[in-house]
């Protein structure tokens, strides 16, 4: 019997662990999202036109100030993020508020996200993008080493 | 009587250097050392605070087989090892913040059981000589840690970020980079106190630790532990089961120190793969020892009190030694050679004590034998 309940004890502490760390990959992941102010041509044709500026706050933390062609970034973690966006339309135009919630998708490190599209109401398809960090071709081997007298095991 | 009592005087006084005689040697050490790096009291402060917040857990898992006589726990590079594995894979998995730390911690405890259990079966097996036992495990598991994150990771580990692999497509970088994660458990209730940054949280976690063991030395398993400290063979005809209570103390100690390293690199923001781990152990325990710690006898104030006196002979050490002799390298050879020292000179110690006690008892029971004799 206290064999018993001991077993279920372990069981109950191994469950509430893999639990904790199933909640942790959700709740931890990291994302890099980037924010685009640039024009974009949809696959159906439909143009999306830069806004004059646009100022991003994530978290009341101002965190890009766009003009038309820049791009800014945020590391976020967890897949709800919310920013609120002001926006300059025209060179000399009046500021609009807009705040905006989005589900980012757990597969993909990095976001790229077309203010304008987003902004216009677009398809998610169109506004959002994979970031993909382009291949550098390193010139040589990074020599690993592995004792703290600093001996590399290749050259 | 007032003869004895100057005696017993002079005894407990005896003792007390005897004990005490390296914290303080480290103290007056400090002390000539501090005016002559002429740093600023802030600056010193905040960095023992900032040292002790990443140090101090780490120290904490080296209790738990000291109160169960097995002495300092080199093997504690074990969990060292299981707590790089963990953050590893978090880093490529990009779990970042508080939980990334938490789930490093998880990955590392069933690897820290397993090396636990492996390394508790070995020195069960070496009864006596657990301290360099345990030394050369931790040599003979960094390179099966090496062949797993140089060789299999990559390739048969599912490795995604270039950031963390090797070119050449397997293997992890000599830096992995934790900035994400850097400082998270720090700076999570932040306060400045002064100009001294505090990081409460982690300290609330190291008082949590401290809590924890001070109820584990008064639970059935501390108890059996101390008693196995004290006399093995007593222990046993107690009904103790020896060999388990010793490998449960060294699974304790390396998960503990799995935790502790995670704590230790998240505020370092950055893991150096293959090295990380190697000094970690000789640090702490030096560390340990220098807080006045001795092989069979360690409790939460000397963790304290090592932290605060060993990294600011770390701190003021190589200033000192530049301010006197133009090469700050100078400073560090000296600390590095005190470090070492401070472990040799406790195990002579603890050598020369334990003979010591031997000895006495088998005079002891000479005068009984003699007594006996006289009788008849």
């Amino acid at each position: 019997m206290k064999s018993k309940r001991k077993l279920l004890i372990r069981i109950i502490a191994v469950a509430v662990l893999i639990g904790i760390a199933a909640a942790m990959f959700v709740v931890g992941r990291g994302h890099t999202v980037y924010f685009d102010n640039k024009d974009l041509t949809a696959a159906d044709g439909t143009e999306y036109k830069a806004y004059y500026k646009i100022e991003v706050f994530v978290g009341d933390k101002s965190v890009a100030k766009l003009s038309a062609g820049d791009r800014g970034m945020v590391t976020t973690m967890g897949q709800d993020f919310s920013m609120v966006l002001h926006i300059t339309p025209t060179e000399g135009g009046k500021k609009v508020g807009s705040a905006v919630k989005l589900k980012l998708p757990y597969d993909m490190d990095g976001i790229i996200l077309n203010l304008p599209a987003l902004l216009s109401g677009a398809a998610e398809e169109v506004y959002q993008d994979e970031f993909i960090p382009a291949v550098v071709e390193e010139e040589s081997e990074e020599a690993v080493v592995t004792d703290e007298f600093a001996i590399p095991t290749e050259e | 009587m007032s003869k004895k009592t100057g005696t017993t005087k002079n005894e407990k006084l005896g003792a007390f250097l005897r004990r005490g005689s390296v914290p303080l040697m480290f103290i007056v050490l400090c002390a000539a050392c501090i005016p002559i790096a002429g740093l600023s009291p802030s600056y010193l402060a905040n960095e023992v605070v900032t040292r002790m917040g990443r140090n101090a857990f780490l120290i904490l898992s080296l209790l738990i087989p000291i109160m169960a006589g097995m002495g300092l726990n080199f093997g504690m590079t074990l969990g060292a090892m299981a707590g790089e594995i963990g953050l590893i894979l978090v880093a490529d998995w990009q779990i970042v913040g508080i939980p990334g730390m938490v789930l490093a911690m998880i990955i590392s405890i069933p690897i820290s059981i397993l090396l636990g259990f492996f390394c508790g079966k070995i020195l069960n097996m070496a009864k006596g000589r657990e301290m360099i036992t345990s030394y050369i495990i931790s040599y003979f598991m960094n390179g099966v840690y090496q062949l797993v994150v140089l060789y299999l990771m990559g390739s048969v580990i599912p490795i995604k970020h270039s950031s963390i692999k090797l070119p050449r497509g397997y293997g992890i970088r000599n830096t992995v980079s934790l900035l994400e994660m850097r400082q998270k458990l720090d700076n999570l209730i932040p306060l400045t106190i002064g100009g001294v940054k505090i990081p409460v949280m982690t300290f609330i976690v190291i008082g949590l630790m401290c809590l924890v063991i001070v109820w584990f030395r008064r639970t059935k398993l501390g108890q059996d532990m101390r008693a196995v400290g004290q006399d093995m063979a007593v222990a046993r005809d107690a009904g103790i089961n020896v060999e388990r209570t010793r490998i449960l103390s060294i699974i304790i100690s390396t998960v503990l120190a799995g935790f502790g390293m995670v704590i230790y690199l998240q505020n370092m923001g950055n893991i150096p793969t293959y090295t990380a781990h190697s000094q970690i152990g000789m640090f702490c325990i030096a560390a340990l020892l220098v807080g006045g710690a001795s092989v069979d006898k360690a409790s939460i104030g000397n963790v304290f009190l090592g932290v605060i006196l060993f990294h600011l002979m770390f701190i003021v050490a190589p200033r000192a030694g530049a301010a006197i002799t133009g090469d700050s390298m100078i400073g560090e050879y000296f600390r590095v050679f005190v470090s070492y020292a401070v472990i040799t000179v406790a195990l002579i110690m603890y050598e020369t004590n334990k003979r010591r006690a031997k000895s006495a008892e088998g005079e002891r029971l000479r005068q009984e034998q003699l007594k006996e004799e006289k009788k008849a």
